[in-house]
């Protein structure tokens, strides 16, 4: 009788147990590990925004490894190849939550895959933190399972506008790429001017891989626009500086985050001194030279041996830092509820990453991040130029 | 005894297949398993066109884009239901692929190929810059259609869609080029002079398989916007005109089984290289040389050669004559230049 006892003592013990158990699983987390997901070009034009920024996430999570985890767990990225198509971006998706059946995402390297996995991701109720991805409606309307790190376009665009309004500058002009990265941008610079009742002097188009800006340039000096608003690729930004120098016309140039690998544009331009008055946005202002980067370095050399530390690894470990801060945040009996309300609780926090602090104000705005940092390029290499804080 | 394996089988057992995939498979299978069906029929409507009709068309993207977007401005615009709209989609793509087949009565092989590249660099253009109207290069989010009274999800609900137009458009495919209009067709890209002194109308024959090709491509386009939820630019671009050449050289020119085998490969292949990082465009361009080199007549050429009962009738030019080979013949015979012939 006794052993029947403790037989049917044992069963119930079991399943209460299991059924503990199951009431408390979750995707992606186990006794000893965490998987996050991460989703974005890894190959192509554009693959920085995405496979450098993943590199950067690893090396984070490799640190916080080698650091013991997170309340005991390791954390584990599994990466998934977008290539920067909408139906590239929902397979991608679709694949981590069913599939790799990861905890949480945290990438988005492109918007309008992104933009095409929201849906998706707003239906299954996974944590999602973008670390790339600038496009408006990815975060908004705020939906209580998507954070953003980055800014987005109509952030950028204000803080464009507003920079040369703060500089005095009478006539603003406007070149753009209407390619679909630059479409995404230029209609919300476009809205900011009608909200400011500006009418750019000069409303600009350049190409991706144009290699002469004279056309651009002659007409830009024509109606002496002071502030030119770049809404280009660097390759691009090069050109249109290098035709203006040629003419002697030097305006202000307010670039945004696609220029912020400031040496680079002044060797492409090739002419000394030409990005006197440049500057641009930049979603990490740190320079990866920075004495203060020398860890990341490091650690990026040693992962990635024939890469060097760029400003997308920096952009993927910010925001790896951001998640890594709820997933402690949110204890060991972690679950995706406790992981949401955690990124809601980040006030003020200090990633030493992007220019000013990260505060998500669900169920308002889950855009945490609301300052741009500006870069200028002097003595032969980036410096800060100032913070604008936007709400 | 001689194992049987015929193309008939195959495609019964692939298609059963398809059929219980919504039972077994999560979301992300489910949604994999209908951008194979809606591959199939892109493949199917381009082989119609290129490797029966030998019209060297690029376009086949641009009229899938044209089904979508179609199928979703009705929807988004002006509130149709999905299942009003798709149709239209579908034949707003044919039209638009009827009117190809004018500069293609003019032009043959390469300019005929530029001529269409640039109808479909055209089409890109205007998905991106007519605000208005396709909501410019940021695309827009399309509602799927409910199938709540069928006690379905909408993924899985489209699914079925997809699958039983799939089954539709294959049968139709088989019977089209078993047909007169089929032999026609054949006759057409092998000498079209050949083929006029046999009585077969050249603008008849070249509208006809521009417009089938059209309403396949549209019609895959027109399910695009339910499957996905979502419309963009991007999803109609030069790599997916890439995309569907691939699928059809791969699996077989001029053949029905090759467009879904080729189909079948190509997108299994994709989901594959996702694990692989990075090495899909490597993988893609070698197979892609790898066929054009040493196996061009595609899958189902080796598959007649070393499968007994694989009884496809395969309709590809002799060796001696490929298309290239006769479009040169004839421009000297009839001293047309530039392209310009008949």
């Amino acid at each position: 009788m006794k052993s029947f006892r403790f037989v049917l003592n044992l069963t119930v013990a079991t399943l209460i147990g299991g059924l503990v158990a199951v009431g408390h699983a979750e995707d992606g987390v186990t006794k000893d590990e965490i998987k996050i997901g991460s989703f974005g070009p890894l190959a192509g034009p554009v693959y920085m925004y995405g496979k450098l920024a993943m590199n950067g996430l690893e090396a984070l999570f490799d640190k916080v490894n080698q650091e013991g985890g997170i309340h005991g767990r390791k954390l584990k990225l599994v990466r998934e190849d977008d290539a920067c198509k909408p139906e590239g971006g929902i397979a991608a998706v679709k694949k981590l939550i069913y599939d790799d059946k990861v905890f949480a995402i945290n990438g988005g390297g492109c918007s309008n895959s992104t933009l095409a996995a929201r849906p998706e991701i707003v239906k299954a109720g996974i944590p999602f933190v973008v670390n790339s991805a600038v496009a408006d409606g990815i975060s908004s309307p705020p939906t209580p399972n998507i954070f953003t790190t980055q800014l987005t376009a109509t952030i950028e665009s204000r803080a464009q506008l507003k920079y040369a309004l703060e500089q005095k500058a009478k006539k603003v002009a406007l070149v753009a790429q209407h390619d679909a990265w630059g479409r995404s941008r230029y209609e919300p610079m476009m809205t900011a001017l009608k909200e400011q009742s500006i009418k750019p002097v000069s409303d600009e188009e350049m190409t991706i891989d144009q290699n002469d800006g004279t056309a651009q340039a002659l007409k830009l000096m024509q109606t002496g626009a002071d502030a030119v608003l770049l809404i280009v690729y660097p390759k691009p930004a090069a050109v249109l500086i290098r035709d203006s120098l040629k003419l002697g016309y030097k305006p202000l140039w307010i670039g945004q985050t696609a220029i912020q690998d400031l040496p680079q544009l002044q060797e492409q331009v090739g002419i000394p001194g030409a990005l006197e008055k440049f500057v641009s946005i930049a979603t990490i202002p740190a320079h990866p030279d920075d004495p203060e980067m020398a860890e990341w370095r490091e650690r990026i050399k040693k992962l990635f041996p024939n890469d060097a530390l760029s400003v997308f690894n920096l952009m993927g470990i910010g925001s790896g830092m951001v998640v890594v801060e709820a997933l402690k945040r949110a204890g060991a009996d972690l679950t995706r509820e406790k992981f949401l309300k955690a990124m809601g609780s980040i006030k003020n926090f200090k990633t030493g990453m992007y220019p000013g602090p990260i505060t998500c104000k669900p169920p308002a705005s889950n855009q945490c991040n609301q300052s741009v940092g500006w870069i200028k390029f002097g003595d032969g290499k980036p410096k800060s130029a100032g913070v604008t804080t936007l709400d | 005894m001689r194992a049987v394996v015929s193309h008939r089988a195959l495609l019964v057992v692939l298609f059963a297949v398809l059929a219980v995939l919504p039972v077994v498979a999560n979301q992300y299978t489910l949604f994999v398993g209908n951008l194979l069906m809606l591959y199939m029929i892109l493949a199917l409507g381009l082989n119609l066109l290129v490797g029966f009709a030998g019209q060297l068309a690029f376009a086949n993207a641009a009229m899938y884009g044209i089904g979508a977007y179609g199928a979703a401005l009705l929807q988004v615009r002006l509130g149709l239901s999905y299942w009003l709209a798709a149709p239209c989609g579908a034949v707003l793509a044919m039209a638009i692929g009827t009117l190809l087949a004018f500069p293609a009565l003019r032009l043959s092989g390469i300019y005929l190929a530029l001529a269409t590249l640039a109808f479909a660099q055209f089409t890109q253009w205007v998905l991106l810059h007519w605000n208005s109207v396709t909501f410019g290069a940021g695309g827009f989010p399309v509602p799927q259609p409910e199938f709540s009274a069928l006690g379905m999800s909408p993924d899985r609900g489209i699914y079925y869609v997809s699958w039983v137009v799939t089954v539709v458009l294959l049968a139709f495919a088989w019977r089209v080029v078993r047909s007169r209009v089929g032999r026609a067709f054949v006759a057409m890209r092998d000498r079209e002079m050949a083929a006029q002194a046999l009585g077969v109308g050249l603008l008849r024959y070249k509208a006809m398989a521009f417009a089938l090709s059209g309403f396949y491509a549209g019609t895959a386009g027109a399910l695009y916007p339910a499957v996905l939820a979502y419309v963009s630019p991007e999803g109609f671009d030069l790599f997916q005109m890439v995309l569907h050449k691939a699928m059809i050289v791969v699996g077989g020119m001029g053949s029905i089984a090759g467009s879904v085998i080729g189909a079948s490969l190509l997108v299994y292949l994709l989901e594959v290289l996702r694990q692989f990082k990075a090495t899909q465009e490597i993988v893609f361009g070698a197979l892609l040389l790898a066929f054009v080199l040493f196996q061009p007549r595609g899958l189902v050429d080796f598959l007649k050669r070393s499968v007994p009962g694989w009884s496809e009738p395969l309709h590809y030019a002799s060796d001696s004559e490929s298309a290239f080979d006769v479009a040169v013949a004839d421009e000297l015979v009839t001293g047309s230049r530039g392209g310009a012939d008949r």
